[in-house]
Parts: structure tokens; sequence; C-alpha cells
């Protein structure tokens, strides 16, 4: 009994190492005339470092590396999951510096600990691109991120004027105590700054979307007249959007999320739960194109700040 | 002369009754109803949607509180609640959304998958010898890594991506049913799955005769094994209950996001675990009953509705929870015998 | 009456206590109870279970801190707030149940609680180590080593650390709550000789045991509680037996053994070579080609010391170990398979184990519940159970058995030792066992119930049941059995008849001196 539980063990071992070693087995096979003709680089390898592959955003942000990437042809990338895990991802960038990638683009998990590490690769001459979240001091080649305070802020002036300047609005936040979820909050409050909107309802809903309909329901409960419902995500939003539904509201209000990827915000704008969703872009094409760049030698700036653009109705016909 | 002696028996048997676990339990959610009651929002705590609310959010921790309960009462424990929930909601979402099966078949495949695994977490415990902590904790960082394997990482939901286009399916009638309510508006449809997954564990404990051989494992292992009680297949049976109702939880999940989220039901396992214990149900084992659950479930309930009404900070309900957890069970713990 | 002593003369007490009374919940426990120590004296505390003797032990150790009356140690009178408290007073409590940590060093548990330690809380290891050699060695424990776990060593072991903890203590004051129950007969010879050493030392001992002839042979006094009241003390030489059990149960019993009569039947269960493995480890075999038979109506002693097998071969039969058995087994001359506990609940066998609480009872269940387990499929047709079904037959257990408890939905943790055991009898009765195997049926019980369960006994043997019975208390044995089988080291070592059999002659194959069988 107790072999055939190591056999299976060992199967299911050796199957899930394959699957993972597959997408590096190209990588291997292409980067060998890198070595062989150092002269003139016509190919080259970047190492892709994600601090957690457990969110949606996340993945996408990878997809996009790798669609971009696919499009030019030198460009191979190799992609390392750091399972939320910062000490993890520093054995990882380690793990690239002595592979000799020739670049490597990183979205951090935390800023502290990551920090001497890709002063390290700076180091050795490998340029690194810093995507999403910083790291402290400046050694790194480039930072390439979305602003959420500014996107919080174009939320608010977007809803000022939808509202016409006046309005009673809940907003249901991420976590407090998370960065994007105090940007995206204070971003906001600039942005309805001098109108007459009134926030009467806010609570936390932890980013998920079973809590902002608990959430919303309270604040339906309690008050008779909402006129619309800032989310800090979009499955915030369409939560809150399933509470009204099911107390026969959801006409007579508005539903606005954060984030705007293609399968979740997107859709729901698309079929009218949402009235606007604010991308979050993920910057992974930014950061590829960015990284062509570099490896041509050309300058590229220090800081990049991503455009988000914002669905609407509109943006479908 | 027999006067004063039945006024006796009817102080008794008031004593009793105030002494016995349910009337503690109850003083729990006497107390929480009361801070309701002070505190009502401008009145909205008075207002009917906002219990029909409350019964709705928890109905999804009491199905996997259901099965905790018959696990707790075997002395065992199943801290895998949270990631079947997870694996079940992805599996329903996938056939249904994706594959575009009926609910005919996927409901039967999805209730399997969730029985499946909860057999394999018995399997270890009872024929391997694991201790339920560890076997249960492996299912629960494994099923979490199957989910996101299905999934590879992303919610499946109703938009499908063809190409560099995203093509969207409409709601199934399951997913709509679900999320419905019934009886002229006033009660969720998930609520009347509790109630079921309430009767079902009832019916169990109390009825059957696999009921009895599970308190008395949970009471005394060693002692039940030489009285003739199939140890083993009991706790295949109650591990395997667990994963049922857990599956359950987990299209009711589904069917409230209307997507499968691969990281659905993360820490529902420790709320699964705070409804059976403020109810009064004994983490040793062997003593508690599924009642006590219903009003650890009505207590957790109601006190998260009171904090949300009111608009209370995050870092406000996670102390005022933790101390309730703590009065609670305080409570019931310098009654005891 | 006042008595008027000349206490100059006397050594001051060690220990007086006066008008103890002590109520739970309203419930009246203790009722002005009288108890005093002198050194240099075993006091017997004697009573039946429930009389009251745990509480005011326990009054005595600082466990209960609310009560009336007046504690006075060595002429002070004081009020502990806790055992901690008692200890430093010098009064050391031997338990009934141990209170030892199975997986901590010998060494540890002896100063678990009062560690020596250099600044800073460092354990001394060493100098504990030594300390604990040193005691054990004043018992004639040499050969332990005091730095392996506790659990490596057998319960008697263990039981005697349990006493060298107390000497740790140096204290005056020691209360020995059946201390012999797990002991082997060497070693109850052992724990008296120290008892000696201590009363030498003028130490005072206060001794509860259920056992006649432990209390004539160590008391110098007894002091007899019924009820939760204060029956009388005396000196031992001043009281025989006849009149001591007159005092704990309020009336003569003149017939402890009720006498064995009918004749048996048909051979009922025969082993042929039976041999059971040892599933752990240590020697290969717990019992080894064993090979004897029982007929219907008899009673079967099987004597034993502990680890004889004489326990392990009773739970082989029952399939306690699972289908591991070698050799061959005939339940009324078809042979049996054994498998598990299951399979011999159905082929009417049962076991009533030696442990109750380990390994007999569900102690949170009620006594409904318990009763009917072992039998439950008779009680849940089609799976449904049939809960008016189990009260009838519980009821009429309880009064067939004499189950004294105020409900059936009591759990049996709040009935007496002897009520449990009587359940769990009951549990065993309910499966309507054709051959009955019964570890220690009378351990922890006390005297009523003991009469009761020999009664019983009797009874389901002229009903046709085979009952093989395992007893450490010699008098019983030699009482209550039809023929007698000796085992030693796993082999059964002789075979008497009834009244062939004297205690000499047992103790002596028990040894594992080979009789050769008749």
């Amino acid at each position: 009994m107790k072999k055939m539980i190591a056999l299976m063990l060992v199967a299911m071992l050796v199957g899930i190492f394959g699957c993972t070693k597959e997408p590096q087995q190209p990588a291997g096979t292409e980067t060998k005339p890198t070595g062989t003709e150092p002269a003139a680089k016509t190919s080259w390898m970047i190492g892709m470092s994600q601090c957690n592959l457990g969110e949606p955003w996340r993945v996408q942000m990878n997809a996009d590396v790798k669609a971009a990437a696919e499009k030019q042809p030198e460009l191979t990338v190799l992609f390392k999951d750091a399972q939320n895990d910062s000490l993890k991802q520093v054995s990882q960038m380690e793990e690239y510096i002595t592979q000799g990638v020739d670049l490597i683009i990183i979205s951090p998990k935390e800023a502290a600990p990551l920090t001497t590490v890709v002063a390290q690769a700076v180091e050795k001459g490998i340029p690194v691109i810093v995507l999403d979240r910083r790291v402290v001091g400046d050694e790194y080649t480039c930072f390439i991120g979305a602003d959420n305070k500014k996107i919080g802020k174009a939320a608010g002036e977007w809803i000022v004027k939808k509202l016409g300047g006046k309005g009673n609005v809940v907003e249901l936040k991420g976590l407090m105590t998370s960065t994007p979820g105090q940007d995206r909050h204070t971003g906001f409050r600039e942005g309805i700054k001098g109108s007459d909107i009134k926030i009467i309802f806010e609570a936390d809903m932890k980013w998920l979307e079973p809590e902002a309909r608990k959430e919303m329901e309270s604040a339906l409960a309690r008050y008779d007249n909402i006129d619309l419902v800032y989310a800090h995500n979009d499955p915030g939003a369409h939560g809150a959007y399933l509470a009204a539904q099911a107390a026969g509201r959801e006409k007579d209000i508005l539903f606005v999320g954060i984030d705007g990827l293609a399968h979740e915000g997107q859709m729901y704008v698309k079929e009218g739960i949402l009235a606007a969703s604010f991308e979050y872009p993920t910057g992974g094409k930014e950061a590829v194109e960015t990284a062509l760049k570099i490896l041509h030698g050309e300058d590229v700036p220090k800081e990049i700040t991503l455009d988000s653009t914002v669905y609407t109705a509109d943006s479908f016909k | 002369m027999t006067e004063p002696k039945h006024q006796d028996t009817t102080n008794n048997s008031l004593v009793k009754f105030l002494s016995s676990p349910i009337a503690r339990a109850l003083f729990a959610l006497i107390l929480v109803i009361i801070i309701g009651l002070i505190r009502n929002a401008d009145g909205s705590f008075f207002k009917f949607e906002t219990h029909r609310d409350m019964l709705r959010h928890i109905s999804r921790y009491g199905i996997l509180a259901c099965g905790m309960t018959i696990v707790i009462i075997t002395a065992g424990i199943d801290l895998s609640v949270g990631s079947l929930l997870g694996i079940t909601a992805v599996i329903f979402s996938l056939t249904t959304l994706h594959l575009g099966w009926g609910a005919f078949l996927a409901i039967p495949l999805t209730l399997l998958a969730g029985v499946g695994c909860g057999l394999m977490s018995g399997t270890l415990i009872g024929k391997f010898k694991l201790q339920p902590f560890i076997a249960t904790l492996a299912m629960m960082v494994f099923a979490r890594g199957v989910a996101k394997y299905i999934t590879g990482g992303e919610k499946i939901t109703r938009a499908i991506q063809k190409g560099n286009e995203f093509v969207y399916v409409d709601l199934p009638g399951i997913f709509a049913f679900l999320n419905s309510r019934v009886l002229n508006d006033s009660v969720a449809v998930v609520t009347i799955i509790f109630l079921i997954c309430l009767l079902i564990s009832w019916l169990l404990l109390d009825k059957l005769r696999w009921g009895r051989y599970l308190y008395a494992i949970g009471g005394n292992e060693e002692a039940a094994r030489l009285s003739g009680v199939p140890v083993r297949a009991m706790k295949l049976l109650a591990y395997g209950i667990s994963g049922f109702f857990c599956a359950v939880a987990g299209m009711c999940q589904a069917a409230s996001e209307q997507q499968g989220d691969p990281e659905a039901g993360q820490t529902y396992e420790l709320t699964a675990i705070a409804i059976v214990v403020i109810g009064g149900t004994n983490l040793m084992g062997g003593r508690g009953s599924i009642w006590l659950t219903l009003i650890g479930a009505l207590t957790i309930g109601y006190l998260e509705k009171i904090l949300s009404i009111n608009a209370v900070s995050e870092a406000g309900r996670l102390m005022l929870t933790g101390a309730i957890i703590v009065g609670a069970v305080l409570f019931q713990g310098t009654k005891k015998r | 009456m006042t008595l008027t002593v000349d206490t100059t003369a006397a050594p001051p007490l060690l220990l007086q206590t006066s008008d103890i009374s002590k109520d739970f919940a309203g419930v009246t426990v203790l009722e002005k109870v009288q108890f005093d120590l002198r050194p240099g004296e075993v006091h017997i505390l004697a009573g039946e279970n429930g009389a009251g003797k745990s509480t005011l032990i326990k009054i005595i150790a600082g466990v209960h801190t609310e009560y009336s009356g007046q504690v006075d140690i060595q002429g002070f009178t004081v009020r502990m707030k806790n055992p901690l408290d008692a200890e430093k007073y010098g009064i050391a409590v031997i338990h009934q149940e141990m209170s030892l940590v199975p997986s901590m060093s010998v060494a540890d548990n002896i100063f678990l609680g009062r560690e020596n330690t250099h600044a800073f809380g460092w354990l001394n290891h060493n100098y504990q180590k030594q300390q604990a050699h040193e005691i054990l060695r004043e018992l004639g424990l040499e050969g332990i080593n005091v730095s392996l776990p506790l659990e490596e060593y057998p319960i008697s072991v263990q039981q005697m650390i349990e006493i060298a903890k107390a000497l740790a203590l140096k204290s005056r004051i020691i209360i020995m709550d059946e201390p012999t129950s797990a002991l082997t007969d060497p070693e109850v010879e052992k724990l008296f000789a120290i008892i000696d050493q201590l009363k030498a030392k003028g130490c005072g001992i206060i001794y509860i045991t259920h056992k006649m002839e432990e209390i004539y042979r160590i008391a110098d006094r007894i002091t007899v509680l019924r009820d939760g009241k204060y029956i009388g003390t005396a000196d031992a030489e001043d009281l025989p037996a006849n009149k001591l059990v007159n005092w704990m149960v309020g009336r003569e019993i003149t017939e402890q053994f009720p006498p064995r009569t009918g004749t048996p039947g048909a051979v009922s269960i025969r082993l042929e070579n039976f041999s059971v493995p040892n599933p752990g480890q240590g020697a290969k075999w717990l019992a080894h080609d064993v090979s004897l038979e029982a007929r219907a109506g008899e009673i079967i002693g099987l004597a034993g010391l502990q680890g004889s097998g004489n326990s392990a071969l009773l739970q082989g039969i029952f399939g306690a170990y699972g289908p591991i058995a070698h050799g061959r087994v005939f339940l009324n001359d078809k042979p049996y398979t054994i498998s598990h506990p299951r399979h011999a609940i159905n082929s009417g066998v049962a076991l009533l184990t030696s442990d109750r609480k380990a390994t007999g009872l569900v102690l949170g269940m009620n006594i409904t519940r318990n009763i009917t387990l072992a039998a439950l499929d008779d009680f849940s047709p089609g799976g449904w159970l049939k809960h008016g079904q189990e009260v009838d037959a519980a009821q009429k257990h309880r009064e067939a058995l004499r189950i004294k408890a105020d409900r059936l939905e009591q759990e049996v943790n709040s009935l007496s030792g002897g009520n449990q055991q009587k359940v769990a009898l009951a549990k065993w009765l309910q499966t309507k066992p054709r051959v009955l195997l019964l570890d220690e049926p009378t351990r922890g019980v006390d005297i009523g119930a003991k009469a009761e369960i020999y009664r019983l006994m009797n009874q389901w043997t002229s009903e046709g049941v085979t009952i093989l019975l395992i007893t450490s208390e010699m008098p019983e044995l030699l009482a209550m059995s039809d023929r007698i089988y000796v085992m030693s080291r796993g082999k059964v070592t002789a075979h008497y008849q009834r009244g062939d059999a004297t205690q000499e002659k047992i103790l002596h194959a028990a040894m594992g001196h080979d009789i050769g069988l008749n």
C-alpha cells in the first residue's frame, strides 16, 4: 500500500513538473545562438518574475507580456511565479541573474525585500523593468505602473459629471489596509471634491464579491435613495448590482467599478450591469515594448505612468 | 403535599433548561440581537429585508458548518471545506457555463467531486490513520491547487475567449434559480437549501444508527470499535458528507457570484468552525447537535449584519467578532460540569 | 460525651479535620466528618463508592476549597487555596488515575511542577536525574533509566514512579488512593515495604482501598464513611472484617461470594493451539499455543500476572487486534474465524475490557445509548433508530442490574464506578452473548456492587452463558471459577479444577513454573 502511495506521489510530481517545464524547453534551445554570437545580438531572453499568479489581474499581466512578446520573434520570455512569497521571488531573481538572462521584468511582491536583488541585477549589467509595484531607491532601469490615485480621481470626476454634480453614493472599498485600496479611495475623494456628492455609506468588502453583496444589502436596507455605487473593483460592483437586483432596485442605481478586465468588467459594461469600468492596465504590453527599446540600446524614461481607459456602454458601440 | 413538589420539579426543569447547551447558545444569540435592537441603524434592523438577506448570506457558511458539525462530533476537523467549495464552484461553472451542460448533468458531477474529495480525506484519516487536522490541511492545499490548475488561475465567467474576442453566454437557468427567492419573495433559495442540509444532518445524527456511531466514535473511539462500531466506514461517511455539503455550498457560491472563482471560499473553513464552536459543539468530539450549529450560524449572521448596517470599520469588526467568539465560548465553558 | 486525652504524652497529630461538610449544588456529599492522622501510621479511609472518601481527600489536598469545618495541620489551622498550597504543607496525593505525562522522561515527571533550576530558569537536568535515580533506588527500582520517556515502562512501574514523585516532595502526609489497582503482587509487596519505611520516618499515610486483604495487611486505624456521614474510627484489630463491612454498607453481608451451583452443559468455546502475535514492539507472541475449552454454564478463571497474556488472549478471541490470531477456534463445535469485534459480537462473543473508562464506555454518552451501542442493529431496523425500544431495553437492564441513576438520560460520567461497570455489563448482555469474556469485572467497584456482580455472574451461567474470567483478586478468582487456567509469559502453565487450586499453587504457576497440564 505504501509503495502504491509513493508511486502515485512520484507520478504526480513528474506530471506537475512536466507541465511547468514545457514552456521553458523552447527557451533553452533558442538561447544557444546567443552564446555563440555575442557580438551582434539578434535574439534575447527575458526573465519575467511575477509575485503571485493567484490574482486574475496578474494572470492577465503575464498573458499580456506573452502576447506582446510573441509578436517579436527575437524575444523569448521565461515566467516564474513567486506564489506571493517575497523570499521565493528573491531566489527566483537570483536564478535569472545566474542564468544570465538579457533583461528582467519584475512585478515585485513588496518593495523592501526585493530592492537589493534588483540592484544586484543592474550591477551585473542586466536591465530591470519594475512593473506595477515599486522597489526602494532608484537602482532599476525603468518603472512602469498605473496610478491608482489617478484612476480613482478619474472615476470621481466621471461620476461627478454623470450625476450632474450631486447625488447619494455608496463606496465599497477594497481593503483599506492595502495601498491600492487607499489610493482608489483618496483619489476618488479628490475627484468629487467641490461637488455636492454625498458618500452616505462606505464599507470594506475585501475585494470579494460575496462581501460586497452583503455590504450593499445593508446599504439598501438603510437608505431608500442611492444614486450610484462606486466599488474599488469590478467584482465588488457586480456584487452590489446583484444585491440591488435582488431588492428590485437595480434600475435606480448606477454601478461603477475598476479593473476593466475583458472577461469581467468589460463584460459587465457590455451587458449594461456596470455604467463604467476603469481599466487598471497591467503594463504587460508596455513592458515588452520598453524592453525591446532597452535591448536595442535606445533611451527610455525612468518612469512610465500608464493611462487608464474607461469602458462605458459607448466603448462597445 | 404534592403541590410544593410539583413546583419543585418545574423549577428544576427550568434550571435544567437554562443550563442546557441549547439555552447557553441561545443566550449568545439573544445578546447579539439585543445589540441589534439598540444599534438598529435608523431602523434598518427592523426591516424584513435585513433578516432575509442576513439568512441568505449566512446560508453558504451554514451549509459548510453542517458538515463541519458532523466531522467535529467524531472528534475530527475538516479544514478543506473552503477549498472544496472553491473547486466545486469552479467545476459547476465550468460544466454549465463553458461546456454548456444541463443542470441535471452538472449537479451530480459537482456533488460527486465534492464527495470524492471528502472520501479521500476520510480514507487518509480512517485507513492511514493521519490526524484529521493534517489530512484535511493537505486536502485544503491540494484542492485549491487543482482548482487553479483547472482554471489556469482565472475566474470561470460567462465570458469565453475565442481568439482575441470574447463571447458572452447567457446565465443558465440553474444559476438564476439558486440566486432567486421563493415563497412570495420572502426567503432565498439558498436559505431553503441550508434548511434542507440541516434536516439531512439532523436525520443522520439523531435518527439514524450511523449518527449514534458518529457520536460514539467522537466520545471514545476505542470503546466504540470494541463495541462493533465500523469506525473506518463511519469516518468515510463523515468526511464524505462534509464533501457533499461543500459541493452544495459551492454551487450556491457559483450561482451567487455568477462565476467560478478558484479563489472562492478562502478562510470559509474558519467561519464554519466558528459557527460550530459558538453554537457550543465541543471540539473534543462526542457531544453537540446540529441545532446548536443553526444557532451558531444565526449568531454569526446577525453579528455580521449588525456590524454591516452600522458601517463599522473593518478593524472594529474583526476585534468585535473575536471578542464575541471568546465570550460565547467562555460563557459555555463556565457552566460546564 | 467528651473524652479527655492527655495530649502532652501523645505525639502531635499530623492532620486533624473536624466537622467537615461540603455540598455540590445543594446536594450534601459530606456531613460533619471527622478524621485525623498520627505520625507513623497507616490510616485506612474506608467506604463504598460515593461515600465521600474522594471529596474528603480533595479537601485535604486543597482541590476543593469551599467547605465548612476546620483543617489543622501539625496543630495549625489552615485554609488551603489550591493544591500547591497543600504541597507546601507537606501533603502529597498519589491518585487512582495517574497524574503523569507519558511522553516526558521519568526524571522530568518526578520533578514536574517544582523543577530544579539554575538562575534564569535553566533546568538543572543532571541534578534532577541524579535525585530521581536516588529516590527510585530507595524504592528498589534501580533498573529504571530516568531519561527514558515514562510511557516506555509498564503501568505498574509508572505507578511506582508516581509514588516516587510524592517522595521527592519530602511530604509528611501521604494520601494513597487505590495505589495497588494496577500493580502485580510482587510490586504490591514492594509498595508495602516502602510504606513501612515511610512510617518509620514518621510520615502518616491515608490509604484508600477496596481490597479487604490489603486493609488488614497494613492498617493501623480505620475510619469509615457512609453516604457522606462519619460512621466511626477504630484500631484495625478492633474492627474485624464483618464489622467493617457492616459499618460500610449499613447491613451485614454474610456471604460475599454466592455459591456456584448447576452443572455445565456442552462445550461452547474451544481453542486449539491458539496464538496471538504481538502487533507492537517486544515479544513475538502475546499469547502462544493456548488450548482450552469451556462449557455452557461454566466460569473459567484465567489467572496470571500483569503481562502474562491472559488479557491479550481474551482480546485475541474477541478480534480486538484484528484477524491476526493463529490456531483454531470453535464456537459450539463450529469452526470460527476471528476477524473483528463486530463479527465476534454477532457470533455471540462479548468482551468486557479491564479499563471501562478508556475502552469500555463512551463516558460522554448517556446510560441508554451506552447500553444499546453494541447491539444497535437490533434497535435500528433499516438504519432508523427506535428510541422507545432503546429506552425500554435500558430500563430493563437498569432494574435487573440495579443500576443506581436518577435518569437514563444521565451521562455515564456522572455515575459511580460500580454503576458504570454495571452499565458496561448491561451493554454486553444486550448483545445476548453465549460466551462472555470478563476482564477485571469488579475493578474499582465497591463491596455492595461486587456482590451484585457475583450474583449476576451466577445468574447468567445458570442461563447457559460461558464466562471466561480474569481478576487480580485471588479470593474472587478462587471462589467464582469452576476451573482455573494459569498463564505465564503467554503460555498456559497450569490447570486446576475447582477446589484443587490454592493461592500458593496459582502464584507459583503464574511466576512461570510449569506445573504440567493434567
